[in-house]
């Protein structure tokens, strides 16, 4: 941003933005009125950005949220302050341009819109027990809870009863701190979507929660409809769950908005989480999601992903280990058929003896544009002796100037450790499509074979069967070039 | 082109005796013609009478490595009839291998002079896959993994190739799971062989086993089988040898590549070439084999 454009909001910064007829005010503003030295380290349009989240919060959502849901806006937005728009000079950035949002106005999707468009038929294919969350608010008309065990809690943290959840809750509600994106969701939430596990108890079914942005606008329009589901899940000790976590836009796969998607997952000891996560946006549309994991000792946290829409995907992931002994299993393939970015940045932190993880990444980029970003950090720490860490990742380019950036890192201080890494980019095997062929099988009907069991290898690492056949399918109608591609855009 | 029918599994029961017996009478009418096929090539396929058909004609053809363009073929001529079964011989570097490959098509060789006719057909203008489906099958040596393709969707691909290329309709996977698990059987394997992925994990003789088992559910009408002996304990090479056996019927051949003369004790040759520097040097009986077993490859190539 020029030097001219942040003076021009300057004096915003002085004038009280607001009528008085408002409601309590809340952090932004009052830290607004704090000594220039700050404004001036504030990033202009990151704080317009911020309010307009703010001005539309206080507009539509109760004015007395929930104590969690009240300071994860105070933490968000004092936050917002000192974090300036990430460029490519700042290292998790740097391959990952962002200018597309940036260049865009923002506006926060009205929930009054949100409920008229949940007649709509995108209630097909839900597992159950479900959710649906159509642009960042829950739709309690499209979702089904049938009878959960004793003590399991799903839905808005506004609707929450219990106090001794609510004060589980208020704990861990962002008790970690992320980038920009991290923030602007917790000053945009209008809620906290709540998945709360009692000890010992197993859930049986899994969890599927469904995120549809269905306000888009056409993609020459200026204007980026957003929209900032979050959601906790806490898991006491020695609980279990599965959470099916898919995100998908309306009918028509060219459409420009906005997702920006927090999760957090804490895990007590002994608990586990299987976490489905399916990502296939629109084709227009810029999805940035960060998944924040808390593994007490002994916990099992395990995410299979498959990413396959998005003009701008960037998945940040976070895993935090507080107790020993803790396993954590990373399955994730990106795909990129057409002018896309995808990006995944996973970081995984071992402070404890013992742990053993897993991290298995894959993308295939078919498309001259195409982007793929792979930043994969692994720190086991001077404590974490005897830690087992794995990581492998595999690109696959099959089209001349597709693109990929990664950077597998492993920081290890502890000396008792077995770690491994390893990179591969490569184009289809020469030796494995002559075999086909010498089978009699053409090399067309040979690369989709070899290019869809690239895939298969985390696609049959999700747990539902149900979910692993819709995902194959979907993998198959992607990388069918007789079906209409981004091509024609 | 012949499709082995499921019925296949009985002619193997069905097997030696009565086969064995044309096996030997083939062999001594041609021992003569064969000479005369290596050294003057233009021998010709007159096929009435119930004369056997001429399949395959290598002239004088050279291939070097397509990378580095070294020269491995340097003028090989080989003839094959319909019911004969031939074995390559060779010491290591001799070239063997690459001639199976260059008879399928490999893209790591390039062909820098002779002609190789197939059924009346230039197999040179042919695509790999056309060579498959016209009956050439060759079983490789050390055939590559396939992660993330499991065998029997690999195996239901190539056969629907084959059925499309017979007009006939394609088999879904629950039919062709009919077809197919019988076949087990003839390689000695357990039905979830089937469900691997292909190749990966395998050990050296499920490798074989897995080739030979696509060769009998996809039938062929010339096997080359490159040195599916390598690699394999005396149980496993009399297993492959006998499925290989069982395939074989009065039309069609077998291109056997090997350096060892144990495999030659399962599957009787009808004629054995020995290769040396990218060229056949001899062609004879099972006699040459035996001066082989007695003095090596020296004996052969001085004389």
């Amino acid at each position: 941003m020029s030097c001219s454009t942040l003076n021009s909001y300057l004096p915003k910064l002085w004038t009280p933005p607001r009528s008085r007829s408002r409601p309590p005010r809340t952090a932004i503003t009052k830290v607004f009125a704090q000594p220039p030295i700050l404004a001036v380290l504030s990033d202009p349009h990151v704080l317009r950005l911020a309010e307009t989240l703010e001005d539309s919060i206080a507009s539509t959502s109760s004015a007395f949220p929930p104590p969690p849901l009240q300071k994860l806006r105070d933490i968000s937005s004092q936050s917002l302050l000192s974090t300036p728009w990430p460029s490519r000079k700042d290292e998790p950035f740097r391959f990952t341009d962002t200018s597309f949002i940036k260049n865009s106005d923002v506006q926060p999707v009205n929930p009054l819109s949100t409920q008229s468009l949940s007649s709509l038929g995108v209630l097909a294919e839900a597992l159950l027990p479900s959710l649906a969350i159509i642009d960042g608010y829950l739709v309690d008309s499209l979702s089904e809870l049938p009878e959960l065990p004793d003590g399991v809690f799903v839905g808005a943290l506004s609707r929450l009863n219990s106090e001794d959840i609510m004060e589980r809750v208020s704990k861990y509600v962002s008790s970690f701190q992320g980038d920009l994106f991290w923030s602007l969701n917790g000053v945009g939430a209008p809620d906290v979507i709540v998945v709360y596990v009692p000890e010992g108890c197993k859930v049986e079914s899994p969890l599927h929660l469904r995120f549809f942005s269905l306000n888009g606008t056409d993609k020459d329009s200026k204007t980026l409809p957003i929209s900032n589901p979050r959601v906790l899940v806490l898991v006491e000790k020695g609980g279990e769950i599965s959470i099916v976590e898919e995100y998908k836009g309306g009918d028509r796969n060219d459409v420009c908005y906005w997702t920006n998607s927090v999760m957090e997952i804490v895990l007590g000891d002994g608990a586990k989480v299987s976490h489905s996560y399916i990502q296939e946006q629109s084709f227009g549309a810029a999805h940035v999601k960060w998944t924040s994991v808390c593994q007490e000792c002994t916990s099992i946290y395990e995410l299979t992903e498959v990413s396959t829409g998005g003009k701008l995907s960037r998945h940040n992931v976070h895993v935090q280990q507080v107790g020993p002994d803790t396993v954590t299993e990373l399955s994730t393939f990106h795909l990129a058929i057409g002018d896309q970015l995808q990006d995944l940045h996973s970081k995984l932190v071992l402070d404890h003896p013992r742990g053993f993880s897993r991290q298995l990444h894959k993308c295939i980029v078919a498309h001259s544009l195409g982007q793929a970003v792979f930043d994969g950090n692994v720190q086991v720490n001077r404590e974490a002796q005897q830690t087992d860490a794995g990581q492998l990742t595999r690109s696959l380019l099959l089209e001349p100037r597709a693109t990929v950036n990664v950077k597998p890192n492993l920081q290890i201080i502890a000396d008792d450790v077995k770690c491994s890494h390893g990179a591969a980019i490569s184009d289809l095997e020469e030796n494995q499509l002559f075999y086909f062929r010498a089978r009699g099988i053409d090399i067309e009907a040979a690369r989709k074979a070899l290019i869809f069991s690239f895939a298969a290898e985390v696609v049959e690492r999700f747990p539902d069967s149900a979910v692993r056949k819709r995902v194959e399918s979907l993998i198959r109608r992607l990388l069918d070039p007789s079906l209409p591609s981004r091509e024609k855009e | 082109m012949a499709l082995f029918t499921p019925s296949f599994s009985f002619k193997i029961s069905a097997s030696s005796s009565p086969r064995r017996c044309r096996f030997v009478k083939a062999r001594r009418s041609f021992t003569l013609r064969a000479a005369v096929a290596v050294e003057s090539p233009s021998f010709s396929s007159a096929d009435r009478d119930g004369a056997p058909k001429l399949l395959l004609e290598v002239k004088d053809l050279s291939a070097v490595i397509a990378e580095s363009k070294q020269p491995i073929l340097k003028g090989v001529n080989l003839t094959v009839h319909e019911g004969e079964v031939h074995a390559v011989m060779g010491k290591n570097g001799s070239g063997k291998s690459t001639f199976a490959k260059v008879l399928v098509g490999h893209p790591d060789y390039e062909i820098t002079g002779g002609s190789i006719t197939y059924k009346g057909q230039d197999l040179l203008e042919m695509e790999p896959e056309e060579r498959a489906l016209a009956g050439l099958f060759m079983s490789f040596q050390s055939p590559v993994e396939i992660p993330g393709v499991s065998n029997i969707d690999f195996l239901n691909m190539a056969y629907n190739a084959r059925r499309r290329k017979l007009g006939l309709p394609e088999l879904g996977p629950i039919e062709f799971y009919g077809y197919v698990a019988p076949k087990l059987e003839i390689v000695n394997m357990k039905i979830d062989f089937l469900n691997r992925n292909v190749n990966e994990g395998f050990s050296g003789g499920e490798r074989k086993r897995n080739e030979i088992l696509q060769l009998a559910v996809l039938g062929a009408e010339l096997s080359i089988l490159d040195e599916i002996d390598s690699g394999l304990d005396v149980d496993a090479l009399r297993d492959v040898a006998k499925a290989v056996n069982g395939l074989l019927t009065p039309n069609n051949s077998v291109l056997m590549i090997t350096h060892y003369l144990r495999l030659l004790e399962f599957i009787k040759p009808t004629y054995i070439h020995i290769m040396e520097n990218g060229r056949i040097v001899k062609t004879g009986d099972i006699s040459i084999a035996e001066i082989l077993e007695r003095e090596g490859y020296k004996a052969i190539s001085n004389t």
